[in-house]
This record gives C-alpha cells, structure tokens and sequence, in this order.
C-alpha cells in the first residue's frame, strides 16, 4: 500500500519534470492545484498570490466579508480550481478568473511568505481601502429575498449548499440557509429533502484528492439540524453518500456539496 | 493611599503630567469617601453605592475619576431606588446589581473601588461573598488571600457546567477535551466545585461589564439572523419574542437578553432564593435600557459635552445616538468627532493652550484607531469570516459598531488575552516569587473535528471564552468585545483583567500585532480611549 503511494508520487513528480514550466499555463486553461499563499504588501490593500508550477499566479485582494471571492489564510495551504485569464498581470501575478479557492484544515507552518510592497505593484481597482469603507460595504449584496408573491412561488425549490474542502458549516452559510428557511416558511413547506456529497478534486498533476470519510453525512446533519432548530415545522429527511463524487477537474468544487430540496 | 495614587499616576497621560497633583487631591479625596463637590450646576457624586441605600439616583450623575469625570444620563429622569430591584438586596448574602455595577464606575467596578471597599470594610462587604467574590468558596473568607483574584484584578468567579447546557437544558456535545494544568485558586481541582466534582464545573474569572448604554449592546439590526454570522449555526433566541438576538451579552454570549441575564443574576451573583418577579424583571430591564453613560469632563480636554464639540463624545450623545449601525465607515464613523479638535491655534494662556494640544492628541487617537493599518493575524471570527489571514486594517476592524466600537453582532474573537501564547503570564523562573494566578486549561479538539484554524488541535487558555458555551473548538478563547464607554471609571481592562491601564491595553496591542507604535502613537490612542 505504502510503497504504492510512492510509486504514485514518483510518477507525479516525473510527469511534473517532464512538464516543467516550458508548458506555461496559456489563457483558458483549468488549472486546479494545492499550494501555498503568498501575500504581497501594496500602498493600498494587499494581493494574493500562489507558486504552483514554477509561476506566480493572482488569486485577488483584501477586500471584505461582502466580497464574491475571499482570501485564503497564511499557516494554511490552499486548494486553487480556477481558469488562467488572459489579464495583464497583477501585482506580479497571472491572473487566475474565475477562480474558486478553499483553506485546507490542517496547519502548514512552511505558508508564511508575506512580501513588502514595491512601487511596480499598485492596486487601482480597488473596492474597499484597508480602513473604513466609503459607504457600507464594497460590495452590493443581492437584493434580500425579493417578497414575491405567495401564490407565485413555485411548489418546490432546489438549493445547493457548497463547502470549503473538509468542512462543513461555516461563515459562508447563513445567507443561503437563510433563503431557505424563507422560502420554506412563504410556502408552508412540507417536507425537506438534505442530501449530502463528498467531494473530489481532479489536481492538475493528474492526483485526485477526496475529502474525508464522513463528510457526507456530517454535512446532511448539520443542515438537517439547522434547519429543524428554527423551527420549520416541515418534515426534514436526510441522506447522503460516501462515495466521492466523480472528479474531472471543471469546477470540482462544486462537489463538496448538500442538496437541499423544499417541497409544499 | 501611596500605592493608589501610584497607580493614578501610572494612568495620567505624560503630557497632562502638571495636572498630577491636583489630581492626587482629586484621588485623595475619593478615597476618603468624600463626596466630590462638582461644578456648580453639576449633581454631588456618591462614592460608595450600598444596596438597598435608598438614595435617590439623579438624571445625570457626574463622578471624578483619574481622567475627569464620568457621567450618567437617565432619560426616565432621577430613579427612585427604594424597593429598586437593581438597587436592593434580594438573596441571601447582602448583594445588589449595584454592588459589583456601580454608578461613580460606569456600573462597572473598578479595582481601586474594590480595593477602597476591602479597607473600609475589612473585607466583611457583600461584594466579597464566597460565592464569587472569592478566588473559591472554601477559602478562609477574612485571609486577603483568599479574595486576590478580586483585590488585584477586579475578578469574579464565573462557574459554568461542563459539559455546557443548552439554552433548554440539553447537554451540548463538545468537539473537545478540557483538562486542568493549573488551579492556582484551587477551585478548579476542588472536590466540590471543580472539573471533576459530582457536578462537573468550571471557574473562569472575569470583570463585571457595564451596564450603560445597553440599547446598543442589545440592538439588533445588523448581521442578526437565525444564524451566526461568524460560523452559520443557530443564533440564540430571545425566550419572550422568539427572535434570534444579537449575541453580545457576556464575554461568552451566554445570556439571550437583559431579562435572562438578570434572572441568572439574582440565583447567582445574589443567592436569591426565589426567582425574580415578572414586575421585578421589568423593572431592570427598564431601568437598563434608559441609561446611558460615559466621560463627560476630561482632565485633560476639558468639558466633553460643549455645544459644538465632538458628537461622539458624553452620555447625551449615547441617549440620543443611533444604535444597531456599522461605524466603520465614512458615512457613520464609529465614533464621529467631528473637524473642531484638528489643527488648533495656541491658546490664550498656558491653560488653554495645554487643553487645545491635549484634544489635538485626543483627535489624533480617533485618526489612530480608525485609520491607522496593522496586519491582523491569526485571530480567530476575524480573520476566519472572509477576510483572509492576515488583514491590513485598523482597530475600527473589529470594533466596528457606531457609538461603541463593539461588534454589531455575535461579538466574540480571539484577540490572544486568555489564550496562550498571547496571554499575560507569569514569567516561571527561580528569581520571579510571584505564581501564576489565573488557571490554566489544556483543550485537545477530537481527532473528528477539523484543528483551530490558527491555533491547531491542543490550546492552552486561562479562558475558553464562548467555547463553555458552544463546545466549539474555534470558540476556545473568543471573548464577546465590551463597549468602550466609561473606560476611564472602570480599570482594569480586558475580561481577564489582564490590562491594568488604558496604556497596557494600547501595549497589548503593540505585542500582539507587532504595529510598532511611536510613543506620540500610543499616547494619543490614550487619550483618546479616555475621553469615551
Ligand atoms: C458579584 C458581582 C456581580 C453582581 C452582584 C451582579 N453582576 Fe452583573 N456582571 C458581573 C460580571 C462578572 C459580569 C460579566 C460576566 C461574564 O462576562 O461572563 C456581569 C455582566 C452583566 C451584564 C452584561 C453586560 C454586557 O454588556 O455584557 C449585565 C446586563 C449585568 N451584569 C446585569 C446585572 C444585574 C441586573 C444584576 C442583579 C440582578 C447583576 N448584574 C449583578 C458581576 C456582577
Ligand atoms: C482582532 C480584533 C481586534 C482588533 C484588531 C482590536 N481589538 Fe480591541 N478588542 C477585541 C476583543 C475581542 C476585545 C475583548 C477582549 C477581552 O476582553 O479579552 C477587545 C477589547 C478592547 C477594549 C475594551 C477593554 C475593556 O475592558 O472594556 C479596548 C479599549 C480595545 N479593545 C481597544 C483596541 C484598540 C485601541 C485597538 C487598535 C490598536 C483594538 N482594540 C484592536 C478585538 C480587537
């Protein structure tokens, strides 16, 4: 077993010597990869970077909780699924767009390159300076839950839930959890279906990684809890599998999901 | 009465230092119990507040502290205190609400208070009852010893079940292990009251919080919903509405509202034998929502209340501020003051000009703390809620709420004062005589649960903070940020004390993230500080 996993790994180094950087990333191209991120200083907000592959990628900057993409932490490494833009560089970086990116739990001490700033790299588009924002956020936030009209809604609606690699409830969720509770509520729902994945990702050195065994069914459970301590008075089943999903590394992250379906 | 004005001197800004002996007489004065002869115009102070004293409490109370004075505003007018249930004992060991929240302390207490109070009493106060007001209740209640916790921090015993109940009294499932590494007051190992007792307990010390201006620490009206903002699951409910609250009462969010937290109050702080009224309930919470409070006049500054003067500052702008807002920006501010005490000309004598730098200085502590960046790091439902780690950003990042620079909503963070390494620890070594006096926990997070984002799987704390309440290994240490009013009535700072001075807190800071402050820097954030 052991020395399978070597081999696997020698083979993974081969392919990527063999590859080496003369392969640069072109425009289009998916690109999934776990690394560590870098963090460079600018006279305003500080840029993410990424080192996969012998080149610098950017991933984004600081801007805050309101913000469609989100940094990842120092101390960490980072799960990259994302598309090589044809953009001009940022802060030194090729830019990565769209771009999907996960914390992985576990501690890496060896993450913790933070760069100075350097006149060359300036942020001119920025949302949000690092202090007190101009108005309320940098970002508008979809309108909360348009009211529609009950008799408009339909009969039932489906909701998926996405996860950081190996994670379940987080920061991330009250909004969505929140649109389903009012939605439930609107229409009187009478039973909630909780289905939960684990995920895979399909690395771009050919290596697929799953998540943990019992993420599935921690995340079904979690949801399902959720959703019964706010009192719905719907009918909340569950299930889930621990089968990883099927990983071809377009949007992989995808994966690391519930499905939540609320019926009348 | 040396060591006092010691420590008064420790707090007096250096650039105000001629001011000092006027303020030695000021602190003198205090200490005797004298009531402090105000301004004309302005209410006599009380020192000392007793339960059940009967006094009639003024509208707006003035009360001289190390920094100027303090001052209370009820919008319901002067309270009659007789049969108050704030203000009158209602357990068995003498208390009121009042004992541990005082008026001249911005109903906090401070530890110079409780040191006044040990001396005057020789300790036979209620305040220092064995239940909390000591380090634990089987010590000999008249040795100092017993009480250090209190005497030398202003703590009290906060004793939680473990594992944690829920607001119905389920038990909560911890994703951790909690051990005892050290149990300096002996109550944490204690047969009786400890961790492995027939009822599993555990003392965590903490401050008393202010009881001013609580329609800002209670609104909801930002980030609250059914679910927590920091980490998606579900908010407290207020018991009599059915509504998710905001989460930033206590240190750990314990207590949905003022009402739950008051009927915790009486069973604990007052060994009341009954629960309280429904009538008695009302009253406190009435009683708490029309007061507000902070520094209206400042050693230093002068008046804080001037027409035309800084809106942020002085209890009627509490009384009359908008509550539930995101400050952190330049829309509200956190705390708007306006452009008058910029770039002020020389004054017409050596007294003004003394007053116009010190609020110039003032000025340049607001500008500190709401513009000047640091990298924030590793600090957990800061950096771990979309931000990133680390974040370039300033105070105001995390003391984001108008008027009181807490958190709108589910306020608990580890800034590092209960966990290690960042707490205040004693160094251990064959020279230093002092031990270690607050207790020290081990928490190993299961093998099922992710590690701390920034911490990983083994933490030592001298406070879990919300985790005694959630059993959330990311909770270990997060403490619900206090309001900053009334700072100058009420050292030391931090839950855990562990601040003695407004200088100790901007030095923890200076540690903590490594912002390299300059001496002006940090002087002006003082000043600053002392003026709310
Ligand atoms: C023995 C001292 C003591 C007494 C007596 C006492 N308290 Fe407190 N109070 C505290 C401490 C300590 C805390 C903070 C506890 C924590 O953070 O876990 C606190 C916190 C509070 C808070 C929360 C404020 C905030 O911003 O979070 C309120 C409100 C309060 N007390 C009201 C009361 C009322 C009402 C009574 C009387 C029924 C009372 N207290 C009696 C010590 C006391
Ligand atoms: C990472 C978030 C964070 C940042 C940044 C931050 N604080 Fe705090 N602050 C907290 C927390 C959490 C508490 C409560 C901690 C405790 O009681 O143990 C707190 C408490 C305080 C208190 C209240 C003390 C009391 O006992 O009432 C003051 C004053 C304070 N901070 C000042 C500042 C200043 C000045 C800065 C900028 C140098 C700052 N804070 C930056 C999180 C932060």
């Amino acid at each position: 077993m052991k020395i399978q996993k070597i081999i696997n790994h020698l083979a993974v180094i081969t392919t990527f010597a063999a590859a080496g950087s003369a392969l640069a990333a072109k425009p289009g191209d998916r690109l999934s990869f776990i690394s560590c991120p870098i963090v460079r200083d600018t006279a305003s907000v500080p840029c993410w970077l990424t080192e996969y592959d012998g080149e610098l990628y950017y991933m984004g900057i600081q801007t805050d909780v309101s913000a469609p993409w989100q940094p990842p932490y120092l101390g960490h490494k980072v799960l990259v699924e994302a598309t090589v833009s044809d953009k001009p560089r940022i802060c030194g970086g090729i830019v990565l767009e769209p771009i999907n990116s996960t914390v992985m739990p576990e501690l890496d001490d060896s993450c913790n390159t933070m760069l100075p700033a350097e006149d060359k790299y300036q942020i001119d588009f920025n949302p949000r300076p690092p202090g007190p924002s101009s108005g309320r956020l940098a970002f508008d936030r979809p309108p909360p839950n348009a009211p529609a009209e009950p008799a408009e809604l339909p009969d039932h609606q489906t909701f998926e839930i996405t996860f950081d690699f190996d994670r379940s409830i987080s920061f991330r969720h009250p909004g969505v959890m929140m649109r389903i509770v009012n939605y439930a509520q609107a229409v009187n729902a009478q039973t909630i279906e909780v289905t939960g994945r684990r995920g895979a990702t399909l690395l771009s050195t050919g290596e697929t990684i799953t998540e943990g065994a019992a993420i599935a069914q921690r995340r079904a459970e979690e949801v399902a809890s959720l959703l019964r301590g706010v009192g719905l008075k719907a009918n909340v089943s569950m299930k889930w599998s621990d089968t990883p999903m099927d990983a071809d590394g377009v949007e992989d992250w995808k994966n690391r999901s519930v499905t939540v379906v609320v019926s009348k | 009465m040396k060591h006092l004005i010691e420590s008064a001197r420790r707090q007096v800004p250096r650039t105000d230092r001629r001011r000092l002996s006027v303020l030695s007489a000021m602190v003198a004065l205090c200490m005797t119990g004298t009531v402090i002869a105000a301004d004309a115009g302005h209410s006599p102070a009380r020192q000392w507040w007793s339960p059940g004293d009967g006094a009639m409490l003024p509208a707006k109370p003035e009360y001289a502290n190390g920094f100027g004075r303090f001052a209370l505003v009820n919008t319901d007018g002067p309270i009659d205190t007789r049969k108050h249930p704030f203000f009158e004992p209602l357990g068995i060991n003498g208390r009121a609400c009042v004992t541990c929240h005082q008026p001249s302390d911005a109903m906090s207490i401070s530890v110079e208070t409780i040191q006044q109070r040990w001396r005057e009493t020789q300790g036979a106060d209620p305040l220092f009852a064995a239940v909390d007001g000591m380090n634990c209740p089987h010590l000999p209640p008249e040795k100092p010893e017993s009480h250090s916790l209190l005497l030398e921090r202003g703590l009290i015993r906060v004793f939680l079940p473990w594992p944690p109940k829920a607001a119905d009294g389920s038990a909560v499932k911890p994703e951790f292990d909690i051990e005892v590494v050290r149990d300096p007051t002996g109550c944490n190992l204690h047969s009786e009251y400890g961790l492995y007792s027939e009822n599993p307990t555990i003392s965590v010390y903490r401050r008393p919080r202010p009881v001013i201006n609580m329609r800002y620490v209670t609104a909801s009206k930002f980030g609250v919903s059914n679910f927590i903002g920091k980490n998606g699951t579900l908010a407290a409910i207020n018991p009599d509405t059915g509504k998710p609250v905001n989460m930033n009462l206590m240190a750990d969010a314990r207590e949905a509202t003022v009402r739950t937290q008051a009927a915790s109050a009486a069973s604990g702080h007052l060994q009341a034998a009954r629960a309280l009224t429904p009538a008695e309930l009302d009253a406190i919470e009435k009683f708490e929502m029309q007061l507000y409070g902070a520094q209206i006049e400042s050693s230093g500054a002068g008046r804080l209340d001037e027409a035309g003067g800084p809106q942020a500052l002085g209890p009627m702008a509490m009384a009359n501020g908008r509550d539930g807002l995101l400050g952190n920006n330049l829309s509200n501010y956190v705390f708007p003051i306006g452009e008058g005490w910029y770039d002020l000309p020389d004054g017409k004598d050596a007294d003004e000009s003394a007053r116009n730098a010190f609020r110039e200085s003032v000025a340049r502590g607001h500008d500190a703390f709401f513009y000047r960046t640091f990298w924030i790091k590793d600090s957990m439902h800061i950096n771990s809620v979309g931000l990133g780690n680390p974040i370039k950003r300033t105070c105001a990042t995390c003391h984001g709420m108008h008027m009181t620079a807490m958190d709108t909503a589910n306020g608990w963070m580890d800034l590092g004062t209960t966990n290690l390494p960042w707490a205040l620890e004693e160094p251990a070594n064959p020279w230093n005589k002092r031990k270690a006096q607050m207790p020290l926990f081990k928490v190993t997070c299961h093998a099922d649960q992710p590690p701390h984002p920034f911490l990983g799987r083994v933490i030592y704390t001298q406070d879990p903070g919300r985790a005694l309440i959630s059993g959330k290994c990311d909770d270990v240490g997060a403490i619900v940020i206090q309001q900053f009013r009334g700072l100058s009535a009420r050292a030391p700072y931090f839950s855990n004390g562990s601040a003695a001075s407004l200088r100790e807190v901007v030095d923890y800071y200076d540690r903590r993230y490594n912002i390299q402050y300059s001496e002006q820097e940090k002087q002006d954030l003082v000043n600053f500080l002392s003026v709310l």
